[in-house]
C-alpha cells in the first residue's frame, strides 16, 4: 500500500488526492496536429501532462514540446490582466487596465483611424497560435478591411500555392500504399513526429525512402536506403535533372501524362538543361546519385513525395522548387493514384478529416466589395490572387514607406516580429504605427511595443472546436482554471464585434454559435461533441476514391495538372515564369566576403519558434544559441566546440556559439531562429524573397563565420560591435 | 524474478528529449534552479578513420537485479520495491557520503541542494497503479519500455541497453 505522501509524490490520480484526468488538447503548435492530452489536474491547477491514449490522433504519444505544456502554460511571463503602456514602446513598462478600458479604447483608436484614413489603414495581424483564424478574417473584412494576414505568409502556404498552380489543390503523400518514398526535406522525427510510426512501419515491410536534405537528420540515419544532399535552395534543378532522366530514359508514363498532364512538351524540352554535364556544380549532388534516385523511382510501384511547409519554400525560388518537385508527380503518374498523392480538401483549420465544414462561407462571408487590395498585392500579385489576404512580410515596408496607402494601426493576436526577416525594421514599424495592439499568452518582445496588451488564454483554458483525420470532430471544455484574467481569443474578438457595433450578426454571436452555423450539414451536433470526452466519428466521413479527382478534371484553367500554369500565362504583367524555372537561390552580396550559406530553417526537436526558448525544461536541452557547422570549416576557422563565434550577414552579425558537427555539408551554416539575443532573422533581408509567394528565403542567405578571440569582449548575447574588417 | 526494468532501443532513440522533459514534468525538476531531470539524453557522433556513426542515448537509473548502490550504502537508504524490482530510496539518513555514486557503474546517484542522494525511482507508485513511468509513457517512438525482467523480450538484445549494460556490470560487481 503507498502511503498518501506516495501518491501525492507519484501524483496519483485517485479520491485521495483529488487529482483528476482531464480531457484537452495541446495547441503549441499548429492545428494540424493539436494532439489529445491528459491534463493532470488538482484544484482547478495542471499539475501534469500525458498523451490521451485513446484520442485517435496521437494514441497517447506527445512530443518534446507538447510534454513541456505545464511550463508553457504557466510561464512566468504570461501577462494577467490587459494592459495599456506607460512607457516608452518596446519600454516593457504597462499599467493594469480593466476589460472594459481596453475595449473602449481600443474601438475608439481602429473607428478614429478608419473614419480618418480609411479601413484599410487597419490591418489585422494573426500569429500564434491559429484557432481563432477564420473569425479574425472576418472581423477585418466586417470592418472594411482586406488586411487580414497571418504568419502563414511565412508557412505552408507557398506550397499550398505551388499546387493549386498544379493540380489546383493541396495534396499529401499516400505513404501507406507506396512502396518508394521520396522524402523531400523530410525529417518526421523533429516535426511531425506522428509520422515516424507509419515511415518505420513501411520501412519495415520494404519501402524504399530516398531522403533529400542537406543534414544527416535522424531519418537519414533511420530511413534513408538512398541519401541526396543537395545545397539548400538548389532543389528545383535536383528536380528538373531527375525528370530529364527519366524522360530520356522512358522512365515516365506517357498515357497518364496524355490524359491528365498539360504543357508536357514545353517541360520536357526546358528540363534539359539540367544533366550530367551540370547538376553537380548546381546543387552539390553527384550525377550518378542521381541516376540512382530515378532508377529506384522507375523500379517503384508506386511512389509519394512528402508535403512539406517550410523547408522547400523558405527560398527566393520556393514555390517554382515545389512545382519542379511535385511535377515527378505527374510525369510518373503517380497524382492522384493509390500511393502517390492524394488530393485532399480542408475541412477545418487546415485539418484534413473526411468531410467538410462551412468553414470558408463563415470567414470569407463578410468580405468588402471596393476595399483596396491589401498588402503586399502589388509586389506579389499572384500570392493576392490565390490568398485574397495581405502577404505580411511587405507590411513592414508599407508602415514605413506609406506606399500604396498607409497603415497606421496594427490589431495583432500572437504577433511574433521575431519570426519575420529583418526584425530591426519591423520594431522600427511597429514603434512608427499610431495604434497597435497585441493579444498573447506572453509579454514578448513584439507586445511589449503595443499600445494595449490584451491577456489571452491557452487551449486548456478554453473549449474549442477542432477535427482530426479519418472523420473525427471534437469540441474540447476548459480543463483548468484560467490564468489571471485571461480570455480566449474568440471571447475577445466577439466582445470587440459589439463594442465596436460592426454591423456583423453572426460575428456578434459568438463562437459556438458560429460552429453551429458551419456543421449544419453534418449528422452531428455541437451537443454531442460537448458531451464526449473524446474526438467522435461523424457519421458518412471518409475521402473519396483515388482517382477521381484527376477523372473529374481538376481545379485548374485547363482541368489538367499543369506543369504549364496557364493562370501565370494569363497575366503576363506578374513577371513569372509558367514553366517551374530554376534561378540560383542566393542572394547578391560578395561571395569573398559572404562565402557560406545560411539556412535557419533545421528544426530542432524543442523548439517552436521562439516560444519555447524561454521554458527551461527545453532551454536546458541546447541553453546557447548554437551554429551548427563542418568540422572542414571549424577547422578553417579555428573553433572549437562551445566556441564564441560571430555570424554575419550583408545587413549584420551575431555572436553565437559553434557547434562543429559532421550531420551538416561544408559551407552551410545551420542555426536555429527565435532567440532574442542572438536573433538570426536580423541577418536576414526583407528583400531577399519568393516574387510567386513572398516567402522569404530563410533557408538560403550568404554568410560569413569568424572565430571570436578573447571571449570577454564577444560573448553571445551581446549587440555585435561594427565588424572591423572586410 | 518478478518485477521490471526499463530497457531502451538503442535502435529507436532519437534524442529528442521527450523522456526528458516527462521527467521533470513528473518530478517537478526545474532546472533553472540548476536541478537536472533524473534521466539524460545524449546524441553522439563519432568520427574514426574517416567513418562517421551516430548514436543516441536515454540514460537513468538501470534498476540492476543486483543493485550495487544497495550495498554500498552505509545508512540503508536503498532498497528494492518488491512488487516492481525498482531501486528506491528513503534518504531521511543519508549522509550525503556519496558511496552509492561511486559503486554504480553507470554514475547515476545525484545529490540535491541538501546534500541527499537522489535519483530515477521508476515512477514505482504509478507502476503500482498500473502506469507506466513518465518517460516510458513519454517515449513518442516507442524506445523506451517498461519490461518484464523475466516476460518476452520486447527489444532484440543486440539493440538492448540493459543487455549491453549488464557486461559493464558484469565486470564492475
Amino acid at each position: 500500500m503507498d502511503s498518501l505522501n506516495e501518491l501525492i509524490k507519484g501524483k496519483i490520480p485517485c479520491e485521495e488526492t483529488g487529482i483528476q484526468i482531464r480531457h484537452t488538447l495541446c495547441a503549441i503548435c499548429s492545428p494540424a496536429n493539436n494532439c489529445g492530452i491528459d491534463a493532470y489536474v488538482k484544484d482547478g491547477r495542471l499539475i501534469k501532462v500525458e498523451g490521451t491514449q485513446e484520442h485517435p490522433k496521437n494514441h497517447g504519444f506527445l512530443c518534446t514540446k507538447g510534454q513541456a505544456n505545464r511550463a508553457f502554460i504557466y510561464r512566468k511571463d504570461r501577462i494577467l490582466t490587459p494592459l495599456k503602456r506607460v512607457g516608452e514602446r518596446g519600454e516593457g513598462k504597462f499599467q493594469a487596465i480593466s476589460w472594459e478600458e481596453a475595449y473602449g479604447e481600443i474601438a475608439a483608436r481602429l473607428n478614429g483611424i478608419k473614419a480618418e484614413d480609411g479601413p484599410e489603414a487597419v490591418a489585422f495581424f494573426g500569429g500564434y497560435n491559429k484557432w481563432y483564424r477564420p473569425w479574425l478574417r472576418r472581423f477585418a473584412h466586417s470592418f472594411g478591411s482586406m488586411n487580414y494576414g497571418t504568419e502563414s505568409s511565412t508557412c505552408m502556404t507557398g506550397g499550398w500555392i505551388a499546387w493549386k498552380l498544379s493540380s489546383g489543390r493541396l495534396s499529401s503523400p499516400d505513404m501507406g500504399n507506396c512502396d518508394l518514398f521520396l522524402g523531400w526535406a523530410y525529417n518526421p522525427y523533429y516535426s511531425r513526429y506522428l509520422n515516424v510510426k507509419l515511415a518505420e512501419e513501411c520501412k519495415g515491410k520494404g519501402t524504399k525512402f530516398i531522403i533529400v536534405d542537406p543534414r544527416i537528420t535522424p531519418a537519414v540515419e533511420k530511413l534513408a536506403d538512398l541519401h541526396l544532399r543537395p545545397y539548400p535552395g538548389t532543389d528545383g534543378a535536383l528536380a528538373l535533372c531527375m525528370a530529364n532522366i527519366l524522360i530520356q530514359k522512358g522512365w515516365i508514363d506517357q498515357e497518364y501524362i496524355d490524359t491528365y498532364v498539360h504543357g508536357f512538351a514545353e517541360y520536357a524540352e526546358y528540363v534539359k538543361n539540367f544533366h550530367g554535364g551540370n547538376i553537380e556544380a548546381l546543387t552539390g549532388v553527384p550525377y550518378v546519385q542521381v541516376e540512382e534516385a530515378c532508377r529506384m523511382i522507375h523500379e517503384s510501384r508506386a511512389m509519394a513525395i512528402n508535403e512539406n511547409s517550410a523547408p522547400i519554400p523558405h527560398h527566393k525560388n520556393g514555390v517554382q522548387n515545389y512545382r519542379a518537385i511535385m511535377a515527378l508527380s505527374a510525369i510518373t503518374g503517380n497524382y492522384d493514384r493509390s500511393g502517390g498523392q492524394r488530393p485532399v480538401k480542408h475541412t477545418f483549420t487546415h485539418q484534413v478529416s473526411g468531410f467538410l465544414t462551412r468553414e470558408d462561407d463563415f470567414a470569407d462571408g463578410t468580405e468588402p466589395k471596393d476595399a483596396r487590395p491589401a498588402v503586399g498585392a502589388e509586389r506579389f500579385p499572384l500570392w493576392y490572387h490565390m490568398e485574397r489576404e495581405m502577404q505580411v512580410v511587405d507590411l513592414s515596408r508599407q508602415i514605413l514607406e506609406g506606399t500604396p496607402y498607409p497603415v497606421k494601426a496594427v490589431f495583432a493576436m500572437g504577433m511574433n516580429m521575431r519570426m519575420l526577416p529583418d526584425v530591426d525594421e519591423w520594431e522600427k514599424a511597429l514603434k512608427k504605427l499610431d495604434f497597435f495592439v497585441d493579444t498573447d499568452l506572453f509579454l514578448t518582445d513584439t507586445a511589449k511595443l503595443a499600445d494595449i496588451v490584451l491577456p489571452a488564454c491557452s487551449s486548456f483554458e478554453r473549449g474549442e472546436f477542432m477535427t482530426y483525420a479519418k472523420g473525427y470532430a471534437w469540441y474540447t471544455n476548459p480543463v483548468i482554471d484560467r490564468v489571471g484574467d485571461s480570455k480566449s481569443d474568440a471571447e475577445i474578438l466577439k466582445d470587440l464585434a459589439w463594442v465596436m457595433n460592426l454591423e456583423d450578426e453572426p460575428l456578434k454571436a459568438g463562437y459556438e454559435a458560429n460552429i453551429r452555423d458551419m456543421v449544419q450539414d453534418l449528422d452531428i451536433t455541437v451537443e454531442q461533441l460537448r458531451e464526449s470526452d473524446l474526438p467522435v466519428h461523424v457519421p458518412g466521413s471518409g475521402q473519396p476514391p483515388m482517382g477521381s479527382y484527376i477523372q473529374g478534371g481538376m481545379d485548374t484553367p485547363t482541368g489538367k495538372f499543369e506543369l504549364y500554369s496557364e493562370l501565370i500565362a494569363a497575366h503576363p504583367e506578374w513577371g513569372l515564369d509558367p514553366l517551374p524555372t530554376y534561378c540560383e537561390p542566393l542572394n547578391g552580396g560578395d561571395p569573398k566576403e559572404y562565402p557560406m550559406i545560411l539556412c535557419s530553417g533545421g528544426r530542432l526537436p524543442h523548439t517552436l519558434h521562439s516560444r519555447l526558448h524561454p521554458i527551461p525544461w527545453l532551454r536546458s536541452m541546447r541553453p546557447d544559441p548554437m551554429a551548427d557547422i563542418s568540422l572542414e570549416d571549424a577547422r578553417e576557422h579555428g573553433l572549437e566546440a562551445g566556441q564564441d563565434m560571430e555570424l554575419y550577414t550583408k545587413n549584420g552579425g551575431i555572436f553565437v556559439k559553434a557547434n562543429p558537427t559532421s550531420r551538416v555539408p561544408k559551407g552551410v551554416v545551420f542555426f536555429y531562429h527565435g532567440y532574442p539575443e542572438a536573433d538570426v532573422n536580423r541577418l536576414l533581408s526583407r528583400e531577399h524573397v519568393d516574387p510567386y509567394s513572398g516567402f522569404p528565403a530563410y533557408n538560403s542567405t550568404r554568410c560569413g563565420i569568424r572565430a571570436l578571440s578573447g571571449s570577454a569582449d564577444h560573448r553571445p548575447g551581446e549587440k555585435p560591435m561594427e565588424k572591423e574588417e572586410g | 524474478m518478478k518485477g521490471y526494468t526499463i530497457d531502451l532501443d538503442l535502435e529507436k532513440c532519437i534524442s529528442c528529449g521527450a523522456c526528458m522533459v516527462a521527467c521533470m514534468d513528473q518530478k517537478d525538476i526545474h532546472p533553472e534552479n540548476g536541478q537536472k531531470p533524473f534521466r539524460t539524453v545524449f546524441d553522439l557522433e563519432t568520427n574514426r578513420d574517416g567513418i562517421t556513426a551516430y548514436s543516441h542515448l536515454s540514460l537513468a537509473c538501470m534498476h540492476c537485479v543486483d543493485a550495487p548502490c544497495i550495498t554500498a550504502c552505509p545508512s540503508a537508504c536503498i532498497r528494492k520495491d518488491e512488487e516492481t524490482n525498482f531501486t528506491i530510496f528513503d534518504t531521511a539518513n543519508c549522509i550525503g557520503c556519496h558511496s552509492c555514486a561511486m559503486a554504480c557503474p553507470f554514475g547515476i546517484p545525484s545529490f540535491g541542494e541538501d546534500g541527499k542522494m537522489e535519483k530515477c525511482d521508476g515512477c514505482y507508485v504509478r507502476v503500482h497503479h498500473g502506469m507506466k513511468p513518465a518517460c516510458v509513457k513519454a517515449c513518442p517512438v516507442e524506445a523506451l519500455r517498461l519490461v518484464e525482467l523475466e516476460g518476452d523480450k520486447t527489444i532484440l538484445p543486440e539493440r538492448s541497453l540493459q543487455e549491453s549494460s549488464k557486461n559493464i556490470l558484469d565486470q564492475q560487481v
